[in-house]
């Protein structure tokens, strides 16, 4: 038996709370840009001119999708193919500087030097978030097909 | 998909909208375009110096790692690392043969200075990496962050 689009509904729901919770507890890069536009380009992938601007927007960029996954239902999933999108190029950067050997942090909550340096936990965490993104979508598309 | 596609572009667009208004009003807002390759950290980079942040290091100190301060001998007096040793870069003519010691003893050395506005300790760890050290560290935040850290501090005797 399928399950019903409650159940959908739920696992949208509980997958969208906590992306949300995680984008929105790195406020402190907006608070603190320097710091992040410092832990943008320790990741060494960016032209040096583009790190700030790529910093401020990215900041922007998490809190906002985080706002419309839990407030305005219409954007959640303009929203998911957002927050999917940045999770993938994350994590792609951490593995690539997993491979250099950088001490640093990844910076995903404000300030690389406060954070432990570059692990496969972080990689581990980016991945999971990888996969809750795509459950959001698969469960928002599915209730959408089951309702 | 197109109506996802253009909310997309929406939400795209809008956080560049907030971005730009909020780094214009913000009190910590920081230029759009800066030049990072004068910055203490991209010049190690260049010179083929591994820069390590305070996490980093933290865990090395009384460990397998010698802390080097570059800072004038004022500022080591009032101040420094636990156990880490004085070189001023600007003195280092009369510290050569504790540098050829520290070299020669295989341990990492950190080398650090204030903060990342300085380049004492680039210049000292250029010097030393030149003398022939391998194992060598740039600490690029610094005293100042170390102490903000509660890293382990001690003043000279």
């Amino acid at each position: 038996m399928m399950p019903g689009p409650k159940i959908f509904r739920l696992a949208r729901g509980i997958a969208c709370c906590v992306l949300a919770g995680v984008l929105l507890s790195g406020f402190r890069k907006i608070l603190f840009p320097a710091d992040f536009a410092l832990a943008v380009y320790r990741f060494h992938l960016l032209p040096g001119p583009l790190v700030n601007m790529v910093a401020l927007w990215l900041s922007w960029l998490e809190v906002v999708s985080a706002l419309m996954l839990l407030l305005v239902p219409r954007y959640r999933v303009a929203a998911l193919w957002i927050v999917l999108a940045m999770l993938l190029l994350f994590t792609g950067g951490i593995a690539i500087n997993l491979l250099r050997g950088s001490a640093f942090g990844c910076g995903c909550f404000g300030s690389s030097s406060a954070e432990a340096p570059l692990g496969m936990l972080q990689l581990l965490r980016n991945g999971a978030l990888v996969v809750l993104a795509a459950c959001a979508l698969f469960a928002e598309a599915r209730s959408r097909d089951s309702s | 998909m197109t109506t996802t596609a253009k909310r997309i572009g929406t939400l795209l667009l809008a956080s560049a909208v907030a971005a730009g208004v909020a780094n214009t009003v913000h009190p910590r807002r920081i230029p759009w375009v800066q030049d990072w390759s004068r910055q203490v950290e991209a010049r190690a980079r260049t010179a083929g110096i591994r820069v390590v942040p305070f996490s980093a290091v933290r865990t090395r100190l009384g460990r397998d790692a010698v802390f080097i301060d570059a800072r004038p001998a004022e500022e080591y007096a009032a101040g420094q690392v636990r156990g880490a040793v004085s070189i001023p870069f600007h003195a280092l003519e009369a510290h050569y043969g504790t540098v050829a010691e520290l070299i020669d003893s295989g341990q990492t050395l950190v080398a650090y200075c204030s903060n990342r506005e300085c380049d004492d300790a680039l210049m000292l760890a250029t010097e030393l990496q030149a003398m022939g050290a391998t194992n060598l560290l740039l600490y690029v935040d610094g005293f100042d962050d170390w102490q903000r850290r509660g890293g382990p501090v001690e003043a000279a005797p």
